[in-house]
């Protein structure tokens, strides 16, 4: 139905053939689709005129970025038509003087930092993808990054969104003052997974290069010791630019990739970062070596050049990417757990991997709290999803329960709907859904995700739970 | 698990997770921002083939031929997936097929590969006629970027060296490089001699390293032209290769061939500045500095991950200049110019404008290892020149060999 529609435009513009769209079935997570057709467009009169197809049609539709997410959000349902933005990728301007730059929704996230380089400047957002997600994807997912502990995530950045609604009008949410009269359309368009309409121009900020940073990595010989010793740096007022942790199976894949000099033999490592005036940064930098010895720290190891500076980071960043290195598929959740109650979270979710005869694995933004613990698994092996699958459920409950929030960043997308249910509250939920449905009161724009099922008034005719089969 | 229509290693195709981190370090991808033409959804692709999902045929077949076989996604993939392998796998799948198009395919790799590269007076013979074509103005387009601009002067057989015997050290000299850039070879032994070596190049059995026909999936002719490469070069002497491509091909002998001679043989192979850097104790220092844009090669970047040796042997007497584009490929690839010409254009436009943000000019040389790239460079509009030669320039001043032409 859909693919002839969109084969009448250049078929550089639209795809429909099968090998191609099976390419799109699904993004970084795990979750199956299918999609009906996929198209390119170049500027939002395209993104407007495929949305107002879809919307003559009743098929529904799912932008997608770089499908980096890891929750399912860009997985097409139901034949839906994917909307790609990679060739909507320019930055169109930036303002040094008032530090924001206007950009397409396919640009990368580093390609943006890349292009403020010459002022001195930087996009804060830092996802440890960030080499290859879009700013359209992090605005839909609220991305966050090792970086975002000191300076917010994605939604403390993001100024104003030129977006196409689901009725396929044009739409400009937020703008460049400061604090606009009305409501905050822009905040809540700002993590909506790409329900309520999509990105087409970004109005972001930029930050001005620190004067000085100081990279510092601590090694320990037990997880308890590392975790105490985030809690006690936060304790301390003490509020790093970043502030992450790696166990010690992580610390040993990812070195593998970059030889940065990882410890390969501790349990845990700590690395953080510093930044602002040279005297403040050397001041925190020793505050934190005392706090990390007191803890037990093994070693500290201060980064003496950017060029080290930058291999800690990149195996920071490659940690999900790595896993493959020891099995081939790898289960993740995202929760946020309060940072006072890190040693214990950390040890129980240990011991429900544990108890499942499962093989979990920790890198997470230890600063704010933001768990992934990540289960490896081989799918080839039966028995084992299902296996998975109680243990990811019983630390989410155990995260929850101890005053957690589902997700940090990567979002609910397909994978964590179900889940919302333990955490907000039906009045919640239906509060949300009334916000989608007055958007997208058909319910075309991506529909089946974040919400759970029979929230949505649209929804009725669609089907609202994963096929058979979809997960692995 | 099995294998299927491929003859893919399944543990191989297992690896990628699909995280999407290669996306950007693509150059199809960056140019076409289609995931089919990304290596995540060219592995996604090779998975549905073998598993039976897609038919072995267009527009896999078209996918398999899109890629540039840069590998800039492996050196990205924290998972390790050995891309390369996989690639050459399903082009030696694909070549073989049956089917009027795989034939002629077929027949023309075997002329190519087999007769044309590794005959030096065959390929002289062509050289002079494309010369001519090029004075006529008819040469095909496609064609353009992927032969250099011809000269009789380019066309002179300069380099001095003996052939065979026993040397110190083999100058590996090859198939284009012997016929369309002498000057290299050239500065190369000049540079080779300064350490105080003797040096011979191998006898006309070693005409072709067979990375063409490798990376086209003819396995067959890559391995007999590798056997004969091996043979022309016997004894313990390190093999120095200034061409990024052929030195990449040559430290795959092992793998090609499968046994332990070639892995012996494969072991004895450097590139240049690799060696120089081993072998020189005082890097270059001079007074002026000239500005230099180091444009590494990809078969140098990411197959033998040696680019940094260049910056070594060059860094004391030149100011580097480094693109902000991660070292993403240019688009020559071997046949890649002449077999996809619009994607390979629009990839070599994109590494001219990094090339010219990082500072060259018609005044600031491009310094890269690889004739492929060099005469893509040099139709783009760039000077270009080998780190040999500037090594060569630098420690002997007035060895009075032309530079360009
Ligand atoms: C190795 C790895 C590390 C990661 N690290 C982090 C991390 O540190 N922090 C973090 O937050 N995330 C992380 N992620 C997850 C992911 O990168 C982010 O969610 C990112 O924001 C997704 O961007 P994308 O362009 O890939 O979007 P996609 O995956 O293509 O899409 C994500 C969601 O956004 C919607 N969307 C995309 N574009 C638009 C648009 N223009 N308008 C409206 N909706 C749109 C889609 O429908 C979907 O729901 C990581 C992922 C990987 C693979
Ligand atoms: S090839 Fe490597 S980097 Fe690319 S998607 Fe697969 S695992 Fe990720
Ligand atoms: S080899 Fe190069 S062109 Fe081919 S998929 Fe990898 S990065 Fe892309």
């Amino acid at each position: 139905m859909l693919a002839p529609r969109f084969n009448t435009r250049e078929s550089e513009r639209a795809r429909a053939e099968p090998l191609e769209l099976s390419l799109y079935s699904r993004d970084a997570g795990l979750a199956n689709g299918q999609a009906g057709a996929v198209c390119f467009p170049r500027d939002a009169s395209d993104v407007a005129f495929a949305v107002a197809t879809c919307k003559k049609l009743g098929v529904p539709f799912v932008a997608r970025g770089s499908g980096t997410g890891l929750a399912g959000g860009a997985t097409p349902l139901d034949d839906a038509l994917v909307i790609v933005t990679t060739q909507m990728n320019r930055v169109i301007s930036i303002d040094a003087a008032s530090r924001t730059a206007w950009v397409e929704p396919g640009l990368l996230n580093l390609d943006l930092t890349r292009a403020a380089q010459p002022y001195g400047l930087h996009y804060a957002p830092d996802p440890s993808s960030q080499q290859a997600c879009s700013i359209g994807g992090n605005v839909a997912t609220n991305a966050g990054g090792p970086h975002c502990l000191s300076s917010g995530s994605t939604t403390a950045h993001v100024l104003a969104v030129e977006a196409v609604l689901p009725n396929g009008e044009v739409a400009m949410l937020g703008s460049t003052a400061p604090d606009q009269p009305g409501f905050d359309l822009r905040g809540i368009f700002v993590g909506s997974e790409g329900m309520l309409g999509i990105a087409t121009k970004v109005l972001v900020k930029l930050v001005p290069n620190p004067p000085q940073i100081q990279t510092m990595l601590l090694d320990f010989m037990s997880i308890d010791e590392a975790a105490a010793t985030v809690s006690a740096i936060i304790a301390a007022g003490i509020m790093p630019a970043a502030l992450e942790m790696m166990d010690s199976r992580i610390t040993a894949a990812v070195e593998d990739f970059v030889g940065a000099g990882y410890p390969r033999d501790a349990a845990a490592v700590l690395l953080v970062e510093v930044d602002g005036l040279s005297g403040g940064v050397d001041h925190q930098a020793s505050l934190i070596t005392e706090i990390g010895r007191a803890h037990g720290a093994r070693e500290v190891r201060l980064a003496r050049s950017e060029s080290e500076r930058q291999l800690l980071w990149k195996g920071r960043k490659s940690a999900f990417g790595a896993i493959a290195r020891i099995a081939p598929d790898y289960y993740l959740h995202d929760a946020v757990v309060p940072r006072s109650k890190l040693v214990g979270v950390l040890r129980t979710i240990y011991e429900i991997a544990d108890s499942h005869d499962l093989t979990m694995m920790n890198v997470f933004h230890a600063g704010d709290g933001n768990l992934h613990p990540l289960i490896v698994f081989d799918r080839r092996v039966i028995g084992v999803w299902e296996r998975v699958q109680a243990a990811g459920t019983e630390i989410l409950e155990r995260c929850l329960a101890a005053g957690g929030v589902l997700s940090g960043e990567h979002g609910i997308g397909l994978e964590k709907r179900a889940m919302m249910a333990q955490f907000f509250s039906e009045a919640d939920l239906e509060l949300q859904a009334r916000v989608a449905d007055a958007l997208d009161p058909h319910g075309l724009a991506n529909p089946g995700k974040v919400l759970p099922a029979g929230f949505r008034c649209g929804e009725v005719g669609i089907n609202r739970t994963l096929p058979e089969g979809t997960w692995i | 698990m099995k294998s299927g229509p491929l003859g893919l290693d399944p543990e191989l195709l297992n690896a990628c997770v699909s995280c999407g981190l290669c996306l950007p370090h693509c150059p199809t991808f960056r140019v076409t921002g289609l995931e089919i033409a990304s290596p995540r959804g060219r592995i996604a692709a090779m998975n549905a083939v073998e598993t039976g999902m897609a038919p072995l045929k267009r527009p896999f077949i078209d996918a398999m031929a899109e890629c540039v076989q840069c590998l800039g996604c492996e050196t990205a993939c924290p998972s390790g997936v050995r891309f390369g392998r996989l690639m050459e796998d399903s082009r030696a799948t694909i070549a073989h097929r049956s089917g009027l198009r795989a034939l002629l395919s077929r027949a023309f790799g075997a002329i190519a590969y087999r007769r044309l590269l590794p005959n030096q007076h065959v390929l002289h013979l062509l050289s002079w006629v494309l010369l001519v074509a090029q004075r006529m103005r008819v040469m095909p387009k496609r064609f353009r970027s992927s032969v250099p601009r011809l000269t009789r002067h380019r066309l002179r057989r300069t380099l001095n060296v003996t052939v065979g015997g026993n040397p110190d050290v083999w100058l590996f000299t090859g198939c284009v490089m012997d016929a369309w850039l002498q000057k290299t070879h050239v500065a190369t032994a000049a540079a080779l001699r300064s350490t105080g070596v003797r040096i011979a190049r191998p006898d006309s059995r070693a005409g072709c390293c067979g990375a063409l026909a490798a990376h086209a999936g003819r396995r067959d002719i890559a391995r007999s032209l590798a056997k004969s490469v091996v043979a022309a070069m016997p004894g313990a002497a390190p093999i120095i290769v200034n061409s990024a491509g052929c030195g990449a091909a040559l430290k795959d002998y092992g793998h090609l061939l499968g046994d332990a001679d070639a892995e012996r043989f494969a072991a004895r192979v450097f590139d240049i500045s690799e060696w120089l850097v081993a072998q020189t104790a005082s890097p270059l220092a001079t007074e002026a500095r000239t500005s230099i844009v180091i444009q590494d090669p990809c078969h140098l970047r990411n197959v033998q991950r040696t680019h940094d040796s260049v910056r070594l042997l060059l860094g004391g007497a030149f100011a580097l200049l480094e693109t902000n584009d991660d070292g993403m490929c240019c688009g020559a690839g071997g046949g890649y110019a002449a077999n996809q010409p619009d994607l390979s254009t629009k990839i070599t436009k994109r590494k001219a404008k990094a090339l010219r943000d990082a500072g060259a000019s018609t005044d600031v040389a491009v310094c890269s290892s690889n004739p492929g790239c060099t005469f893509a460079l040099e139709a783009a509009g760039f000077k270009v020149v080998h780190p040999a030669e500037l090594y060569a320039d630098c420690i002997a001043p007035d060895r009075g060999e032309p530079r360009n032409g």
